[in-house]
């Protein structure tokens, strides 16, 4: 049961993601030097899409697995596994995000991407980011020392917690030792916290202060919801390949993919919940300084429909009520192809949903009576290329790990739980 | 009264048991049942049931209760009383969501609860199985299968033998 069973077609897919991700990076990171050039934001935008969809993927999955320590889950064991792999992408994810932090420190403009960066960007109203009473309430806060300081400590978090749970989990795999779990378990209870804060100011810092004049308290809730319903998506995904393609074939039972199903279903209505709750809150407040947020999502200054009315739209109606009604039934999530294709639905969607909150903004320009315009959707060119780049490399690195580990955690004290798990 | 209920027959063991009840779906009998203390995994696929008709208790139930909230409060704010509140319109979506979202989720409930009942055939007092003393074992460590009278197959001495044949001991008719 040891070597032959290791991943060996894991190579193959690897140096062709590994190509696939080169490739991408050089094409987004020359659309990044033109933007940098230019003082255009949009190509920059990509890269934190592209970055934002994989991280919040395997953050996702972070989480999924201390949820599943915390609760002494024993039927995921051999899903826990494939998690386990995906968090080797997160240091290759913190040094694709240093281009982003290069931005405040060398780059002319420092404001270019997260505009309070620069005291000397303009704001509607004709103001600058210095003279702005907002700005300077908030600056303890915004200010370049500490994002950059939050930036990291985040992504050691991240990095510091899967690496011991992976340690932890690969060490059972030779010598047996049950220790090794209730360590695992041990971490998990304070790794949660951790990466709960960690993920709610990774979306406050990188998201949210986009528009730095907002104000939300569910965004780092609504974050961590796109975040588990990103992974649930990949990982059952990720298992269905396994198991027609690769070494899980015949260990990925029925049982399995129904429980992720479930949980898809639970996550989706999740996520509806926060995203509701969110503009709930803020459409009955109806305070000037939360409403824009919305107001820029639905019209241009000057009262027209937008082309983020549209992609609400399609986020409430595709992000949610298809998925929900679909996952309503059993057939879908017991079904391998249905499930395969609700999950593809999600991942797209959830991109779409952090277009939705990354990309519009008030574009300041004194043309307009308002002084700004709405930066309306669309997808470049560099769009595709991040996220093929950034992805390639996070599946290389899941399969540089599938090839140091066993498929399955073998002597894992829960393990024979899950071979045999049925509804 | 002599008019009988059915046939019941005892197994020895779970394995047996299970095996039995493949055996007598697959001899196409429908008016039958199996009987123990403790659930055993698989019974409902050994016996050929179909999947449980409960959701769709909960689907309609979830749907009325969203459109009960939607019409209710369109009725009270819009259409009975028209109220401005906070200036915004009488009528939207976005602030009636939490009474369609909570009337969805109760009437959900009503529907699963009612439809557990309904497709359960509860409440049932009486069943004439409990006149026989054997089959009263069954809260002890008794397996039953008991084929009914009223099933189309049913014949007071093929069935009987079919019992045997399957494996099934302490064999007795019970009187409705």
């Amino acid at each position: 049961m040891i070597s032959d069973t290791k991943n060996t077609q894991g190579n193959k897919v690897g140096m062709i993601a590994l190509i696939a991700g080169i490739v991408g990076i050089v094409i987004a990171l020359f659309g990044f030097k033109q933007g940098w050039d230019a003082g255009e934001v949009r190509p920059i935008m990509s890269w934190l899409i592209a970055l934002g969809f994989w991280l919040s993927i395997v953050v996702g999955m972070l989480f999924l697995v201390q949820i599943w320590y915390v609760f002494h889950a024993r039927w995921p064991t051999i899903i826990r596994r494939q998690c386990e792999h995906c968090m080797a992408a997160l240091p290759y994810l913190l040094l694709l995000f240093l281009p982003l932090l290069a931005i405040p420190i060398f780059h002319e403009n420092a404001g270019l991407l997260w505009k309070w960066m620069d005291g000397n960007n303009a704001m509607p109203g004709q103001i600058t980011v210095a003279g702005d009473p907002l700005y300077d309430w908030k600056s303890p806060y915004l200010n370049i020392e500490f994002f950059a300081a939050r930036a990291v400590g985040i992504f050691l978090v991240f990095i510091g917690i899967a690496a011991l749970l992976r340690k932890w989990s690969f060490d059972t795999d030779t010598t047996g030792n049950v220790a090794n779990t209730h360590r695992a378990r041990r971490l998990s209870a304070l790794g949660l916290f951790l990466c709960a804060i960690g993920a709610t100011l990774a979306s406050i810092d990188w998201f949210k202060s986009l528009e730095y004049h907002w104000f939300s308290t569910m965004y780092g809730v609504w974050f961590f919801a796109a975040c588990m319903r990103a992974a649930l998506a990949s990982i059952i995904i990720l298992c269905v390949i396994l198991a027609a393609k690769g070494y899980l074939k015949g260990i990925l039972k029925q049982a399995h993919r129904y429980d992720i199903g479930c949980m898809m279903l639970a996550f989706t209505v999740f996520w509806a919940y926060i995203s509701f709750s969110q503009y709930f809150l803020i459409y009955s407040a109806n305070i000037p300084e939360e409403v824009f947020w919305y107001n820029i999502r639905e019209k241009n200054y000057n009262g027209d429909l937008n082309s983020w009315w549209w992609v609400s739209m399609g986020l409430i109606f595709g992000h949610f009520l298809t998925p929900f009604l679909l996952l309503l039934w059993y057939k879908t999530k017991v079904v391998m192809w249905r499930t395969v294709v609700v999950a593809v639905w999600i991942l797209a969607f959830h991109l779409l949903d952090l277009y939705w909150n990354i990309i519009p903004g008030k574009v300041v320009t004194m043309d307009t009576t308002e002084g700004y315009l709405v930066r309306q959707f669309s997808i470049t060119v560099y769009d595709v290329a991040a996220l093929i780049g950034i992805g390639g490399i996070c599946i290389f690195a899941m399969c540089r790990s599938m090839k140091k580990a066993e498929p399955i955690p073998v002597r894992d004290p829960n393990i024979l739980t899950s071979l045999n798990y049925t509804e | 009264m002599s008019e009988k209920y059915g046939i019941i027959a005892s197994f020895p063991d779970t394995p047996s048991f299970f095996h039995a009840a493949e055996k007598v779906r697959d001899a196409g009998y429908k008016k039958w049942d199996t009987y123990s203390s403790f659930p055993v995994h698989g019974m409902p696929e050994a016996q050929g049931q179909p999947r449980s008709k409960v959701p769709i208790f909960t689907f309609v139930g979830g749907i009325t209760g969203f459109i009960v909230g939607l019409v209710m409060v369109w009725y009270m704010n819009a259409y009975d009383y028209p109220l401005i509140v906070r200036g915004q319109p009488y009528f939207s979506p976005v602030f009636p969501f939490p009474i369609m979202y909570e009337l969805t989720i109760l009437l959900a409930a009503f529907g699963t609860l009612g439809g557990m009942f309904l497709t359960n055939l509860l409440p049932q007092h009486y069943n004439p199985l409990f006149n026989s003393d054997t089959f009263l074992e069954v809260s002890g460590d008794r397996l039953v299968i008991a084929i009914e009278a009223r099933d189309e197959q049913f014949d007071p001495v093929t069935t009987r033998q079919f019992l045997e044949e399957i494996g099934g001991t302490d064999i007795e008719e019970v009187s409705a």
